[in-house]
């Protein structure tokens, strides 16, 4: 019954998104959208090996940034359609991942942690030096002027990442609710207990990685299209962890709901912060969130709403 | 009674055809509907600085219309945003301008990687966009309504170093041997690829030819490495940290080759200035704008009295002398066409911007097809008698010479380079 009333909510959203793309216009609403859901899709994957694993993740933006380096390349040389850099973005991140995983996740704690720093800085440097990807001077990527079943390249970004977002949000979900996401709460609880009871700890972690890092590079697939031109630095940005990892801290790292909520908040709240404050005050906004949700809800949104709903009951 | 009822009644229709007067004229600029002009800015991030001392100059620019009666009429009002130096900010501020704020003109915000991730909706929506410091950013895109205000020339990355290296090219004895190097950085690499061509084109050997990563503390074993090589010329393409690290490093090992310097970001900055002093002596670098007697503009001293008492109570550069210009003279070009059109009409005033010339507080500006300017007037200073560290050093004629190009020339290059001081 919950998976049909979840599979009757995955088809709403998608229809929904879908169908706004025939009523609105206004083109601030897609791209401003475009950067909530992009931030559904990667606080969601973090989540995976950050929240159900217990594993601080700080590369998101090398996951994202090789996605759409991916997709650039093979747009400037391939002009590939859409749904193909998706999936070519995808798996580069998910070899990443594995390979990545597979090497630093015999390392806990903080020790993991910096590993996935490091990573960062060797993708940004690797793209850096490599003059098919643009190099240091960047890369530019055209949008194709024609486009079918929508009125601008923009609306097709936008219905691509709701579908994303679905799907990645449908994942983990199912991760959650599965032996895979039981095997990984296991870890996060008590790696050694975990591993006495016959949970393949290594062989979970490892595909947990692969499963974000692989979320993680979709998400940075359609990116390309959104920014026109990409240079290492700022595609390959700290922001981008920093976001990744407070929106799940912010909405929660016990379910599935909770990065997502905490992406809408903290992602429209920046979004809202750049256009009316548009000063330095607006870099302040997800340090205050953080600090204000560690210290009153540490638990995050859901957290505080499950205890509010205890105490009721109670 | 009567006759001081009669002249009561004659003041008061005086003083309403006065109102009526006034109502009609005057103020006729403040009851239009503003005309708006929409553009992100870096105010935080890296280039936050050099991006507020920009904003200064286009509020500048937008009093001066005003006091002037406004624009078509109508009084200019900024519209900006934050981009926070990030690209990602771009598209969305843009969109908001377009779709919400519904301003009447776009300017791009400063640098490469601001202003091209505005150019898919710029495009889309068929407008003008003036850019304030890109590079070659139309090349990709060969939009007809994209102009660009940097004087690199229609062709950015080879017209950048053109003039170093023709006057290289002319010293007595000719230097042989040039050493590159070039931060990891978009500018930056974009710029050595074109001193890499002129270097050949003006039959010199390349000896050296690097990157450096951005944000190295210590530039010595680079320095070093060059002067291991004992090349003629040493052209360094930097950003201001590492254009400081770089002099530094090279007075501390005394590389000392027949000319030095090239394309480093920072030096026309009067904190670095300050800092460096005397050090900076026989240096021969790019520059924008100098108080040369030959590059005294219409409207530029005035422009800089009005910045220059304004900057010190934000925090800014206190002289000007780089960015904040130009960032005056993009908005001039585009009120310039709009006043000679007499039309808010994008793609009429877009055509007009094609074709015409412009005066501006940088001098005559005058696009090419792919919307930079028609010829490069990139300048080639050299530094020459800075005895201090004091600002006032940096105010005065003669301490900035322009040796490039020859119709702005107003000094001789010291050559060789006379050695650190």
């Amino acid at each position: 019954m919950k998976k049909a009333a979840l599979l009757i909510l995955a088809v709403t959203v998608i229809s929904g998104g879908l169908l706004l793309t025939a009523y609105i216009e206004n083109q601030y609403f897609y791209f401003s959208t475009y950067i909530v859901l992009q931030y559904i899709i990667l606080a969601t994957a973090w989540n995976i090996l950050g929240g159900y694993t217990g594993y601080v993740n700080f590369g998101t933006g090398a996951y994202f940034g090789l996605g759409a380096y991916t997709a650039g390349y093979l747009i400037t040389n391939f002009n590939l359609p859409l749904p193909w850099l998706i999936v070519a973005g995808g798996t580069s991140s998910a070899v990443l991942g594995l390979a990545i995983g597979y090497l630093t996740l015999r390392l806990k704690g903080v020790y993991f942690s910096i590993a996935t720093l490091a990573m960062s800085i060797v993708i940004a440097t690797l793209i850096i030096n490599t003059p098919a990807l643009g190099g240091a001077k960047g890369m530019y990527i055209l949008r194709p002027k024609e486009v079918s079943f929508f009125s601008n390249y923009m609306e097709l970004l936008f219905a691509t990442m709701v579908i994303i977002a679905v799907f990645t949000v449908a994942l983990a979900w199912f991760i959650e609710n599965s032996w895979f996401g039981r095997g990984l709460a296991a870890i996060r609880d008590d790696e050694v207990a975990a591993a006495c009871n016959g949970v393949p700890v290594l062989r979970l972690k490892v595909l947990s990685a692969t499963t974000s890092g692989a979320l993680m590079g979709i998400a940075g697939a359609p990116y390309p299209y959104y920014i026109s031109y990409m240079e290492p630095l700022s595609t390959i940005s700290l922001d981008m962890a920093v976001n990744s990892l407070a929106m799940p801290l912010i909405g929660g790292t016990g379910s599935w709901i909770g990065p997502v909520l905490g992406a809408i908040l903290l992602s429209t709240t920046q979004q809202v912060a750049t256009v009316t404050i548009s000063s330095e005050y607006n870099l302040l906004i997800v340090g205050i969130l953080l600090v204000g949700f560690v210290i009153l809800a540490p638990n995050g949104l859901v957290g505080l709403f499950q205890s509010l709903l205890k105490r009721r009951t109670d | 009674m009567n006759g001081l009822r009669v002249r009561a009644v004659r003041l008061g229709k005086y003083f309403l055809c006065a109102i009526a007067i006034v109502a009609f004229t005057v103020p006729a600029v403040h009851a239009q509907k503003p005309l708006k002009i929409g553009f992100s800015m870096a105010l935080t991030g890296p280039l936050a600085q050099a991006g507020k001392g920009a904003l200064l100059a286009m509020q500048i620019w937008a009093k001066d219309v005003n006091d002037g009666g406004g624009l078509l009429g109508r009084p200019v009002e900024l519209v900006y945003y934050d981009d926070q130096t990030k690209g990602a900010n771009v598209p969305l501020i843009y969109a908001k301008l377009l779709d919400i704020d519904k301003v009447d003109f776009i300017v791009s915000g400063y640098g490469t990687n601001i202003t091209a991730p505005a150019m898919p909706l710029v495009i889309d929506r068929e407008m003008v966009f003036i850019s304030l410091f890109a590079t070659a950013v139309n090349q990709h895109f060969n939009y007809p309504y994209y102009f660009q205000i940097m004087p690199a020339g229609p062709n950015p990355v080879v017209d950048w170093s053109a003039g170093f290296f023709e006057v290289a090219a002319r010293q007595n004895p000719k230097p042989k041997t040039v050493a590159l190097l070039a931060a990891d950085a978009e500018f930056a690499q974009n710029a050595v690829d074109g001193a890499r061509e002129n270097a050949l084109k003006h039959g010199f050997e390349i000896v050296y030819d690097q990157s450096y990563q951005m944000g190295i503390p210590d530039f010595t074993p680079i320095v070093r490495a060059i002067k291991a090589r004992k090349p003629d010329i040493v052209y360094v393409m930097s950003y201001p940290p590492g254009s400081v690290g770089f002099v530094r490093a090279a007075k501390e090992v005394r590389l000392e080759p027949k000319i030095i310097g090239g394309s480093m970001v920072g030096l026309q900055y009067t904190s670095i200035q300050m800092n460096l002093g005397p050090t900076l002596n026989g240096i021969f670098n790019y520059w924008f704008w100098a108080p040369e007697p030959t590059l005294n503009f219409p409207g530029i001293e005035a422009f800089l009295k009005k910045y220059q008492a304004e900057a010190p109570k934000q925090n800014l550069d206190p002289l000007g002398y780089y960015l904040p210009p130009f960032a005056y003279a993009y908005l001039q070009v585009l009120q310039q066409a709009i006043e000679a059109t007499k039309s808010t009409d994008q793609k009429t005033v877009g055509e007009y911007i094609r074709q015409a010339e412009f005066e501006t507080v940088v001098g005559k500006v005058k696009f090419g097809p792919n919307g930079e300017w028609a010829r490069s007037r990139m300048l080639f200073v050299q530094l020459q008698g800075i005895e201090s560290h004091e600002m006032v050093e940096f105010t005065k004629p003669g301490k900035m010479r322009v040796i490039y190009p020859e119709k702005f020339r107003s000094g001789e290059l010291i050559y060789p380079f006379p050695g650190w001081q």
